[in-house]
């Protein structure tokens, strides 16, 4: 038997995503799907997500002409969508502030979330602080320790971090523990999935939190006559900021829309994050169907991404489809073209962004050198750097870095 | 008949006693072992994990467990030798468990075959809903002679669990809590009032599990359960001592001691 087209065509795109996860937790998932159908197109609840959004996230962020990049490209017109000026630093607070919202309107007081760059585990404890909630954030180990500003960051607005040191200790089992503790909780607490993937309702939800992302790219654009883009890039981890700037786009088949995936440091298992490559293949795991990177027998294969938010295994059910519709292309940048890509924007437009984001500006430059200047293609910012500054300083200023560190290490001592 | 759970639940005392093994921990013979030493300590079901990279419902000991047998190389089609090879000399039914990636990658009707094929009386399979992706995937384990065992949790709805008991061949799997999986010290309420609910809807015989730790679980579910479900206490025994340790918990669990401190 194989999976098919299932009767419940809501819980799936295509083929993929759906709701596998133990019976225990169908009623907190169904819960969770009646308060958000119920809620999205509630003018209270629209009128109240768009003033947080507008005052407390800061948006509409800008979408900005990036001339030297494009004079430096040689091609097309980049623009840049400005995300890393949301506050916390990154698309994730839009989610967030959508979520947060449903949370209270179900009476929950605690939220938990999984975090692997930071970002998503920033904002959900910037969220909880403003709105007065509990908040308990799993970390993988290994990212914990690669983000440590950022665990500083949410250690401060309140958050408690849980350390998850199983497996990998990375992203993938940062949702496993957060699953595992919502599964205990289910009573008080609301999961603030971080991207569009998991169990339904999620991917479609986050999904639709981040469309503001695309909504405001297609205003923007008209108001400086521009019709529509002609290709949008943006990096790939579980995949809520590329899909967030694509969806409002899908329908025009004029506009390509590039999701760019983690190349790590080389192709063999383990040393990369490339879904729709040699070890992606359809798999079922945390709750929904999707392409995974696993082995022969369906075990979760490792993964290794510079950016601490590209490094897992699987990816939004939504993109899988699009993917196998060819309407989203995929391509992988590897961790050194990343870090370049960082250096590029930093020095060409004053602009640091995160190492995922960079993974997008490193392909987009590449590939507006190959597109007349009569052509657009729209970069998503998705976050700023600030929280890589200790792995991309590493990398580019080696000497100079380790002996500051040094240095500030004796004078905290 | 070793895959006969219908004469199993009708023949031995209740509650009968459903262990659990992760194959492969600490290795393929000492996990096939222990299961031999569960049936001859009074185990009269025994369902055995074929290990994944993410189980979902488990807590941590049994995760540890996973682990330690995939850093070991287990494999699925060790699991289903070492499920082929208990059959032959063993009188208790055996169940596979395992996540739906599983048997996803595999294949769901090769998956199925090859449970039939090395004698396993029943499948559970927490993560996959009986009816999701348009399947009816109870119906397919049933062809191939192996019972669908659904796993059912406080706080589901009555219509969906009378549609799940209604198509279940073999038992339902009750777990006592929300929660993942892991040894409790006692039993609450909210589990007993569930398990009520579904001995109420006239189906198939009920099992429950999910943090039963001490023989006077077993003795307080007697005449609740049908059989009750024995894991993680299990394992954590097996860590400390072996499956000596084990064999002797489970002596204790037959005779449902009056009173006992019990068991480590």
């Amino acid at each position: 038997m194989r999976i098919t087209r299932p009767r419940a065509r809501s819980r799936f795109f295509g083929r993929y995503g759906g709701r596998f996860v133990p019976e225990m937790l169908v009623p907190a998932l169904e819960e969770l799907e009646e308060a958000y159908l119920s809620l999205r197109n509630n003018p209270g609840f629209k009128r109240e997500l768009a003033r947080i959004r507008r005052d407390f996230a800061g948006r509409p962020t800008p979408l900005a002409f990036a001339e030297n990049l494009t004079r430096k490209a040689g091609g097309c017109r980049i623009y840049l969508k400005m995300e890393c000026l949301a506050h916390t630093g990154a698309h994730k607070i839009n989610n967030v502030l959508g979520q947060i919202l449903l949370a209270r309107r179900m009476g929950k007081t605690r939220i938990i979330a999984e975090t692997g760059a930071g970002q998503h585990g920033l904002a959900v404890a910037a969220g909880a602080a403003r709105f007065g909630l509990r908040c308990t954030v799993f970390m993988g180990e290994i990212d914990m320790r690669r983000q440590r500003p950022n665990v500083f960051a949410m250690e401060i607005m309140g958050a408690e971090i849980v350390p998850v040191r199983d497996g990998s200790r990375t992203l993938k089992d940062a949702v496993t523990a957060a699953l595992k503790d919502w599964i205990e909780h289910l009573d008080t607490t609301h999961y603030l999935l971080g991207s569009a993937l998991g169990p339904h309702p999620y991917p479609r939800m986050v999904r639709e939190f981040q469309s503001v992302i695309g909504r405001e790219v297609k205003r923007q654009l008209a108001a400086l006559r521009i019709s529509r883009p002609d290709i949008l890039v943006a990096c790939v981890g579980g995949g809520s900021n590329s899909l967030g700037l694509f969806h409002p786009f899908l329908r025009n088949g004029k506009v390509r829309c590039v999701g760019v995936e983690a190349g790590g440091r080389g192709s063999r298992p383990g040393d990369h994050a490339v879904r729709f490559g040699a070890h992606g293949r359809p798999g079922i795991v945390q709750g929904y169907l999707s392409y995974f990177l696993q082995d022969r027998d369906g075990q979760i294969l490792p993964t290794h991404s510079v950016s601490a938010g590209l490094d897992y295994a699987g990816i939004s059910p939504e993109l899988a489809d699009l993917h196998d519709r060819k309407r989203v292309e995929f391509v992988a940048v590897t961790d050194r073209e990343a870090l370049e890509g960082y250096r590029l924007l930093a020095a060409e437009e004053g602009i640091i962004p995160a190492l995922e984001s960079a993974h997008a500006v490193a392909y987009g430059v590449k590939a507006a050198a190959d597109l007349p200047r009569s052509r657009v293609m729209v970069i998503n910012i998705s976050g700023r750097g600030d929280k890589d500054l200790f792995i991309a300083a590493r990398a580019l200023d080696r000497g100079n870095w380790l002996a500051f560190l040094k240095d500030e290490a004796d004078r905290a001592e | 008949m070793p895959n006969d759970i219908a004469g199993t639940f009708l023949r031995r005392p209740k509650p009968l006693l459903m262990t659990h093994v992760v194959a492969g921990y600490p290795d393929l013979d000492e996990s096939r072992k222990t299961v031999e030493t569960m049936v001859e300590n009074g185990a009269d079901l025994v369902e055995i994990q074929i290990p994944f990279t993410d189980p979902l419902a488990d807590g941590p000991v049994i995760t540890a467990a996973n682990r330690a047998a995939l850093a070991r190389g287990v494999r699925p089609k060790d699991v289903f030798a070492m499920v082929r090879r208990l059959t032959q000399n063993t009188a208790a039914p055996l169940l596979v468990m395992t996540y739906a990636n599983i048997p996803h990658r595999m294949g769901f009707e090769r998956f199925a075959s090859a449970c039939a094929e090395a004698g396993a009386a029943g499948v559970i399979i927490p993560d996959l809903a009986f009816d999701e992706a348009g399947g009816d995937w109870p119906g397919l384990f049933r062809r191939y002679g192996t019972a669908w065992i659904p796993v059912l949790s406080p706080g589901m709805q009555e219509e969906r669990m009378r549609r799940i008991l209604a198509g279940t061949s073999g038992f339902a799997y009750v777990t006592l809590r929300t929660g993942t999986t892991g040894a409790r010290l006692r039993i609450g309420k909210a589990g007993l009032d569930f398990l009520g609910r579904v001995r109420e809807v006239s189906g198939p015989p009920v099992a429950a599990g999910f943090g039963i730790s001490r023989p006077e679980h077993v003795r307080a579910l007697r005449n609740k359960a049908d059989a009750v479900v024995i894991g993680s206490r299990l394992l954590e025994l097996y860590n400390a001592g072996g499956a000596k340790k084990v064999g002797a918990f489970l002596r204790l669990c037959r005779r449902e001691p009056e009173s006992s401190s019990a068991s480590g």
